[in-house]
């Protein structure tokens, strides 16, 4: 392969804003997918209820309150990512920094809530049953999903304290999209775990 | 506008050393991987026997645990996470040195074994790795075949055998999924769109090194006392703690859909946003046409795919229940979730192979595709379909039989868009000026081969004849005669097309041609055998093969010989061009596509001005059109020269 070629041809503006939307939109489906398919899963077991074993006396959903505050850290978070995000893009990747720490802090404190939640369901009798299955399940992928958001907000938090968000706003957007998702995804598992 | 040109006195990369080529390479990954791999099985060990009750470790968990550090730290060894921490910690972007370093510049071919970024790289990386798992996946074959020879279990006890045809089953599967939208998805179709690479290299690589570390993963399973599943992993049977092997199955699916979801986002982004000038989505070659249908397919198929292999995992290591009966689970939402990536993926596998089908014919006919945009628009109407048929899998599961009309009628409806792919390669080929090579023997065999196959699946979707048919070699037969029929001689087709291309070598016709005739007869006599012993009723997965069906398979293994001798006429030829074949042109082949308007071997950016595309790139031998007000001239004036009027 002959790389006698010595430019390196940037990318135009558009095409890496282009790029960055595609990417992030076709991942949030992929992932929306895998939501979809443990509510399925969820809801299909629950229907059939194979040999009446899929509930029995002494399943419980997890406790409400750390589940409600956990979903109010998530909202939290995304109202301050929102408002750093319409800042940064509006100045070309510069914004009050101060909102997004907040955005991220509350992200944190989702995910340490989340590992509370998920090590205080108190099932202990194994093989468990299905609702509680399912309910491990979306647990996991609760906080697993959260741990992601919080390794994306670092890398971008490296970022906005550099200064090298400034002439990138189109970052801040497309993290948004994925902020939101998780945000709605998760609130969506936690109703779901309520009235399964 | 313009693009911006960047231009330093440093784009000049420096040669690395010994060191810095093996640090970090595929060896540091394979190394970290082993070393956080054994430290992890350890820890995992102790900490289970600590918890047991009966002082017994969890041989599941610690299968994981070893499975999650492997991939864990080989990705750090290849160093796959260091653009990450410079991404979001770094002071500066990187210089186009680094950018240039990256992608192989001056690496020679230490950059087939390290991380890099450049999409012909990946291309020729998932090409050697395609080829790879075709061949183990034909090692299994042939054992599979050898086995079923004669009557009674003679070679390999049923537990083996059961693990043979699993792993043959889903090596197979893997490499046909990635056989199309790796080699060519990644070498060929940015150029063939104008571009200077895909959207997001890094992620090409991270792409191409998860499939990579994922192969170990199912070759493990035989030391861990495999899985009896076959390559479905249905459960219940795969949560029952026979073997720990079933993780390597689950982990393998699990690593698999992850890295095919990162190429799938990545050719989608590239499609979508990177076309050059006058690309519209008019002008779209068939192939980018049939890999992007594929991948998006891959890309919302995967997921439920991957969900059932994580509960299957849970129900393993942490003792859930999702698909035990006694306990609330059901396997019948397994087969939903496998089933419901199972259909599509056929089509993931499909769609390439059929648009270099028409790829290839419309250059070899040196005519333009008859009914492009019908064609277009069946490969789309084939995936959408492809979502809404997977209960004809599920007919005689004992789910509910009131979806059972609404899944046949969706399934029929799949052969009309199967049809006007047909009518649109006959009628390319019709009238044209046929030059045979290689590649088009290779398309009409797909051609013959999906006729038999379409049809034999006609009967496996009607509900009246699978009850008699499912569960049989006649199952087996269509399947093999569509996904390898058509799909493998699909991409024989494209390997040998695009060949000269990639390498820079021309393979030798000769060989090619031997190939493709063993293999084309040896496949059918192959299959056909099968088929017949289907419908006398032969059962799949039985390692014992009983009396009454020994004729069609004996006759069956004797065909597999003829495809196991194709297979080594094409190592060989390979192994010959490359050492001493001939240097291929840049055009080999006269294509019109914009692959073949760059020189051979391809620049490291592919073109030195991005084209402006101004028309399709099928316009072989049109003919001048006849002025329609030119005396004499009749309604089939452009083909008929009339005399001119005298004046």
């Amino acid at each position: 392969m002959s790389t006698s070629l010595e430019h390196v041809h940037e990318l135009e503006p558009h095409i890496r804003v282009g790029r960055a939307r595609a990417a992030v939109i076709m991942f949030i489906l992929s992932d929306a997918l895998s939501v979809l398919a443990i509510l399925a899963a969820g809801g299909y077991l629950n229907s059939l209820n194979t040999e009446s074993q899929f509930k029995v006396a002494g399943d419980h959903p997890p406790a409400f309150l750390p589940g409600l505050l956990v979903a109010i850290a998530l909202v939290l978070s995304g109202l301050s990512y929102y408002w750093w995000e319409r800042r940064a893009r509006e100045n070309e990747g510069t914004g009050q920094a101060a909102f997004f720490i907040v955005a991220l802090v509350f992200v944190f404190l989702a995910l340490v809530g989340q590992i509370w939640v998920n090590m205080s369901l108190g099932y202990t009798t194994t093989p468990f049953h299905a609702y509680e299955s399912v309910l491990m399940l979306i647990t996991w992928f609760t906080w697993v999903h959260f741990l992601l958001l919080t390794i994306i907000g670092l890398l971008l938090l490296g970022r906005v304290l550099r200064g090298r968000l400034a002439g990138h706003g189109y970052i801040a957007e497309v993290t948004g999209y994925w902020w939101y998702y998780t945000v709605l995804s998760s609130l969506l598992l936690w109703l779901f775990s309520l009235v399964i | 506008m313009t693009e911006k040109v960047v231009t330093e006195t440093t784009t000049e990369a420096r040669r690395p050393s010994l060191i810095q080529n093996l640090f970090p390479s595929v060896l540091s990954g394979i190394v970290l991987g082993v070393v956080g791999a054994a430290i992890a099985g350890v820890l995992v060990n102790r900490i289970t026997t600590a918890i047991n009750p009966d002082g017994v470790p969890n041989d599941d968990a610690v299968v994981a645990a070893v499975y999650t550090a492997w991939v864990l730290f080989f990705l750090v060894g290849i160093g796959a996470f260091n653009d990450v921490l410079k991404w979001g910690f770094a002071r500066r972007d990187p210089t186009p040195a680094e950018e240039l370093q990256l992608a192989g510049k001056g690496q020679g071919l230490w950059r087939y074994f390290r991380w890099t970024t450049d999409h012909k790289v990946v291309g020729m990386q998932y090409l050697a790795t395609t080829l790879f798992l075709f061949f183990v996946g034909s090692m299994g074959a042939f054992m599979i075949r050898l086995e079923q020879s004669r009557p009674g279990a003679i070679f390999f006890t049923p537990s083996t055998y059961n693990t043979i045809v699993g792993m043959h089953g889903i090596i197979m599967i893997v490499a046909a999924v990635i056989m199309v939208a790796g080699p060519f998805g990644n070498f060929v179709v940015p150029i063939m769109i104008g571009a200077r690479d895909m959207a997001f290299p890094r992620l090409n690589a991270l792409s191409y090194w998860l499939l990579f570390l994922d192969i170990p993963i199912i070759i493990t399973t035989l030391a861990l006392g495999g899985f009896q599943t076959g390559w479905t992993g249905y459960a219940p049977l795969s949560v029952q703690g026979l073997t720990p092997g079933m993780e390597a199955y689950c982990f393998f699916i699990i690593i698999f859909a992850i890295s095919t979801t990162v190429a799938a986002l990545n050719i989608i982004s590239t499609v979508l946003v990177m076309r050059t000038r006058g690309m519209t989505w008019g002008r779209l070659p068939i192939l980018v046409w049939g890999v992007l249908l594929s991948v998006f397919l891959s890309l919302t198929a995967f997921p439920t795919f991957m969900m059932s292999q994580t509960m299957v995992v849970m129900d393993r290591v942490f003792q859930t229940s999702f698909f035990a009966a006694s306990y609330g689970g059901n396997n019948w939402l397994y087969e939903h979730l496998f089933w419901f990536f199972g259909h599509p993926e056929v089509y993931v596998i499909l769609l390439p192979s059929l648009a270099i089908a028409a790829e290839v014919t419309a250059v070899f006919s040196r005519k333009g595709i008859f009914g492009r945009r019908m064609l277009v628009g069946s490969l789309i109407t084939i995936s959408i379909l492809s979502v809404i048929v997977w209960g004809h899998h599920l007919y005689f599961s004992g789910s509910n039989n009131a979806l059972d009309a609404p899944f046949m009628l969706d399934t029929e409806l799949i052969s009309i868009p199967t049809g006007f792919f047909f009518l649109a390669m006959i009628g390319t080929f019709w009238r044209g000026k046929i030059w045979v090579t290689v590649p088009i023997l290779f398309v009409v065999g797909t051609l013959v081969n999906f006729v038999v196959g379409g049809i034999t699946g006609i009967y496996l979707a009607d509900l009246p004849t699978d009850e008699i048919l499912h569960g049989g070699m006649f199952v087996t037969a269509h399947f093999h005669f569509t996904l390898v029929g058509t799909a493998v001689f699909g991409f024989f087709a494209g390997f040998y097309y695009w060949f000269p291309k990639m390498v820079g070598k021309r393979l030798d016709p000769t060989l090619g041609q031997l190939h493709f005739w063993l293999f084309e007869v040896g496949f059918l006599g192959t299959f056909m055998s099968l088929f017949y012993a289907g419908l006398i009723g032969e059962p799949r997965w039985s390692a014992n093969i009983a009396p009454p069906f020994a004729t069609p398979n004996t006759i069956a293994s004797l065909f597999a010989i003829l495809i196991a001798v194709s297979v080594f006429v094409t190592v060989y030829n390979v192994i010959i061009t490359l050492r001493s074949g001939e240097p291929a042109v840049a055009n080999e082949w006269g294509g019109k596509t914009l692959e073949w308007s760059v020189p051979t071997p391809v620049p490291l950016e592919n073109f030195e001005e991005l084209p402006v595309v101004t028309s399709t790139p099928y316009d072989y031998g049109s003919p001048e059109p006849y002025p329609s007000d030119v005396e004499g001239t009749t309604l089939e004036g452009p083909l008929l020269p009339q005399p001119q009027p005298e004046s």
